[in-house]
């Protein structure tokens, strides 16, 4: 029997109608079409379904649906604000730190997290932050620039 | 070298924006009104004749729309490889565990999941074949009896062996008789997943008037076009396939998977039908690497000149052939030019998860043999490993295997690259350096990778907007910021600024054809054809320029979005005006095309050192330090190049260290199809990698640049190996480098034995 999920998805009150199985990665995908999280496992192995729950990142594939009720999701598209790139997202494209772009949701997502967290982490603090994303094509190199230099780009705005 | 305006410059990729935001939109994102999910059904079994199969209880099931088993399609073979081998759907027999046997459309996946059980097959056993050396001495069982009626077979030792490849020069016998030196050893790889983010997906559609429309995950969509009219009978004129953004192939996706499943289940159904597949089943139905044994016997004179080889390589490739064993042949000699040589490479079948591409297939495993065997000659000849390999590198004009002249490349330079990058060799060299008693020990290896530019057809056309933006049309898929580096080079040659150039989204209807997108060979062999379309649309804009001027084309220059005459630059006229102009010209809108089939042979050289920590305790090896320099030609996008490397680097490291499919020796099965369990590198295990471009232009090349992609993968398991040997002077010869491996080693105990039988093998050749 269906459930009833209210929820907050990037600033948006939602009423949804979700199986008692369906995933939260499930429901993004499938029910709102927010197909910017992506599924590279559905075992909470890959992270690239790396959403922010609440502030904090998680791996929505391993999330009930039914179980965030009255939550705040936060999604890759819900980052960008008024057609301005997140500092994170801008990063990430101008060093180099995508290429198939599969893990970059996820990879976007976890950073976004880690620095609420920690908002100026040392480069073994940011590979340890990312021990949940795989990425199979940069090697890391480049996104561990592309957050390194996030982090620097941050401290001259404020 | 020339000044470029666009070219050897960092520029964001073009597809950068829809990725950081979620927009890119891959074949899984792709939902249609009526969509149904599809589901497979695969054989549990090894070997076994299928008796009967009752699809009658899932179709009862309610929402169950279509079911299909293997008898549904036309009876034909296809194949991934050379030979057609293979069905799409395993008909009367099952060939490996994970094989397709039924598929199911519903209207939801719980659905297709639950109907997918309702399915009875009767299977009846038969006789398996598991490891690939007793599959190819004969006495094990056939896994194809059929062998030499399936289309395009050459030639082979029979039995198992379904293809084998040769290649001979000079008296090697003699040579050998005659070496100072005569060093004959053994080495094994694993079976290795290629590990993309993204799961095989697509979606298919049949519309009413019988054309099939598939968006699909592919690096080669006229490849798949062409397959899915082959297994479906189909006019290849009536299939549509529209490649969506790639998350990740690495040779896995260059040919037919499961496309035709829900081809089929939608003709059935009249519905979109929808397949994504698990992660498990990426591990059984995209076709992985399997195992390489490799024997290899060099002749070395005492002063450090290889005189001859002998390699022979066994590759398993699983139920069918699905690529090839070409590199045994092909990569049997490494960089090096070695007068007198006799290859061979053997494909065996075994009763396991058919073979695909990965990365340069099988490259890696005679990269990681050959670069290996090298410190072994070098130590067994007290020379420095960089030194003996220098003495024997390829240099221009030296004949490659294949016969084909070896042109103009940076060989020497990228070795001369790693030396200084790295101090090579080091004086206080370890691992006499290291006091014996601490507990980690250092050590510094490398190794070579040699690779050639993929060709195969390329195609480009080029069109002059309105207001002095061109569009880029090529069929080819970008999977390595191919796109970016496109549109470079078709700026460089238009005087435009990359925002100027726009990259179309390609589908097979759309596009002129052209190869698959694998083996480095878009950027050089399309860019070429790029480089040629866009100097088409040039003439033809200075042709009419010159006309509106009055002045000759060959006075006219294009650059910064004008065509101005060079003597007299103020009298200009912009590309804008010049597309409008030409609306109503003679020759009416401007097109620039080009089409080529082939390029030349062209060498691409990356040297590697590792340098590694290896916890005489444990085993344990971490890699500290990672440098490479590679022959690039041009840096075409500099931080796209690396990027490239530093994957490739990346991938080959968790090839050395980590990274393997365990297989059930009886059943053939795979045992760890998930991330969990194949382990694959984190950012925690790796350094940052140390890049050097090395740029010695390509005679053929667009500009001079070289192929990128595949070198980097190559080095690794042989520069960490033969790092630990110099950490710990243990030569492990198996693939992965485990603790477990590196810690028995050490303790003195017997390596496992993979030995082919080399005497045997000549026997049988004989």
């Amino acid at each position: 029997m269906k459930r009833v999920v209210q929820i907050t998805v990037n600033g948006v009150d939602r009423t949804i109608l979700v199986e008692p199985w369906y995933s939260l990665l499930d429901m993004l995908r499938d029910e709102l079409h927010l197909t910017g999280t992506k599924k590279g496992c559905d075992e909470g192995d890959c992270g690239a379904c790396t959403v922010l729950l609440n502030g904090q990142p998680v791996t929505s594939c391993l999330v009930l649906a039914h179980s965030v009720h009255d939550a705040n999701v936060t999604t890759v598209e819900g980052l960008a604000s008024g057609g301005e790139l997140h500092a994170v997202q801008r990063s990430f494209a101008e060093n180099g730190g995508l290429q198939c772009g599969y893990c970059t949701p996820g990879l976007i997502m976890a950073t976004v997290g880690l620095l609420n967290e920690n908002p100026n982490p040392t480069e073994e603090e940011v590979k340890f932050g990312l021990g949940g994303n795989l990425c199979r094509c940069t090697g890391y190199s480049k996104v561990i620039d592309a957050v390194m230099d996030a982090v620097e780009s941050t401290k001259e705005t404020e | 070298m020339a000044e470029f305006n666009v070219l050897g410059k960092n520029h964001v990729r073009v597809d950068a924006f829809d990725k950081v935001t979620g927009h890119a939109t891959y074949a899984a994102d792709v939902y249609l009104p009526e969509m149904l999910m599809c589901k497979v059904l695969t054989s549990p079994r090894s070997h076994a004749r299928i008796v009967s199969i009752d699809t009658s209880g899932a179709e009862a099931l309610p929402g169950v729309r279509g079911v299909i088993t293997g008898r549904d399609f036309p009876d034909v073979f296809f194949g991934s490889g050379a030979l057609r081998d293979r069905r799409v759907m395993a008909r009367d027999e099952v060939f490996y565990v994970g094989e397709p046997v039924a598929a199911v459309a519903a209207d939801d996946e719980i659905t297709a999941v639950e109907a997918l059980s309702l399915i009875k097959v009767e299977y009846e056993d038969l006789d398996r074949v598991v490891d690939p050396v007793a599959s190819l001495t004969g006495s094990a069982s056939v896994v194809h009896p059929d062998l030499e009626s399936f289309e395009g077979y050459g030639f082979a030792l029979g039995g198992n062996n379904c293809t084998m490849l040769d290649a001979d020069r000079g008296d090697v016998d003699q040579a050998f008789a005659e070496a100072d030196h005569v060093i004959e050893e053994n080495y094994h790889t694993q079976p290795i997943n290629q590990g993309f983010l993204e799961p095989m997906a697509c979606v298919a559609n049949v519309e009413a008037n019988g054309r099939l429309t598939v968006w699909a995950s592919t690096q080669g969509p006229y490849q798949i076009r062409q397959q899915l009219a082959s297994v479906l009978d189909m006019p290849i004129g009536n299939i549509k396939i529209i490649a969506m953004e790639m998350g990740g192939g690495f040779g896995a996706k260059l040919r037919l998977a499961l496309e035709a499943f829900p081809a089929l289940l939608s003709m059935k159904s009249h519905r979109p039908v929808k397949l994504i597949n698990t992660r498990e089943e990426t591990f059984t139905l995209n076709g992985p690497r399997l195992e390489t044994n490799i024997y290899l016997k060099t002749a070395v004179t005492s002063d450090g000149k290889i005189t001859a080889r002998e390699a022979r390589s066994l590759f398993d490739v699983g139920a069918y052939l699905g690529a090839g064993p070409n590199s045994g042949v092909g990569h049997g000699l490494g960089a090096y030019d070695v007068p007198n040589f006799r290859l061979r490479s053997y494909g065996v079948y075994t009763n396991k998860v058919y073979v695909g591409s990965y990365r340069a297939s099988g490259v890696a495993d005679m990269t990681f043999a050959v670069e290996s065997h090298m410190d072994v000659i070098a130590h067994r000849l007290g020379l420095d490993p960089l030194e003996f390999r220098r003495r024997n590198a390829l240099k221009e004009g030296d004949v490659s295997v294949s016969g084909a002249r070896i042109p103009r490349h940076g060989l020497a330079e990228v070795m001369d690259a790693l030396k200084e990058k790295m101090d090579l060799p080091r004086s206080n060299g370890s691992p006499s350096s290291d006091s014996e008693n601490s507990r980690i020990a250092r050590g510094v290896g490398i190794a070579v990778g040699e690779w050639r530019s993929g060709s195969g057809p390329s195609t480009a056309s080029i069109s002059l907007n309105e207001d002095g933006t061109v569009g880029l049309l090529t069929g080819s898929v970008d999977i390595s910021g191919s796109d970016t580096s496109l549109a470079q080079i078709a700026a460089e040659v238009l005087g435009l600024e990359m925002e100027q150039v726009i990259v179309a989204k390609r589908d097979t209807d759309l596009a002129p054809f052209t190869g698959p997108s694998g083996g480095s060979r878009i950027v050089y062999s399309q860019g070429k054809a790029v480089e040629m379309a866009a100097g088409d649309a040039r003439d033809k804009l200075l042709a009419l320029a010159a006309d509106r001027l009055g002045v000759q084309a060959d006075a006219l220059e294009c650059e910064s979005g004008t065509v101005y005459v060079m003597d007299n630059p103020p009298q200009s006229i912009g590309l804008g005006q010049l597309a409008r102009m030409s609306l109503s010209s003679r020759g009416g809108p401007i097109v620039g095309t080009a089409s080529l089939s082939s390029m030349p042979y062209n060498p691409v050289f990356n040297a590697q050192g590792a340098e590694v920590e290896v916890d005489r305790e444990t085993g344990q090896v971490r890699v500290t330090r990672f440098v490479q320099a590679q022959d690039v030609g041009l840096a075409v996008n500099p931080m796209g190049v690396e990027g490239q490397l530093e994957g490739g680097a990346v991938q080959g490291i968790g090839r050395a260290l980590s990274e393997e499919i365990l297989i059930d020796p009886d059943t053939g099965q795979v045992r760890n199809a998930s991330l969990a369990t194949y382990l694959m590198p984190l950012a925690i295990d790796m350094p940052q990698i140390e890049n050097v471009l090395v740029e010695v232009p390509s005679e053929d090349g667009p500009f001079g640049l070289r192929a990128v992609a595949e070198p980097p993968g190559f080095g690794p398991p042989a520069a960490i190996a033969n790092a630990i040997y110099d950490a710990v002077g243990v030569r492990i010869r198996t693939l992965p480098l485990s603790a477990e491996r590196v810690l028995a080693a050490m303790q003195g105990q017997e390596p496992e034995d993979y030995g082919l039988d080399a005497e045997a093998l000549r026997a049988a050749e004989a």
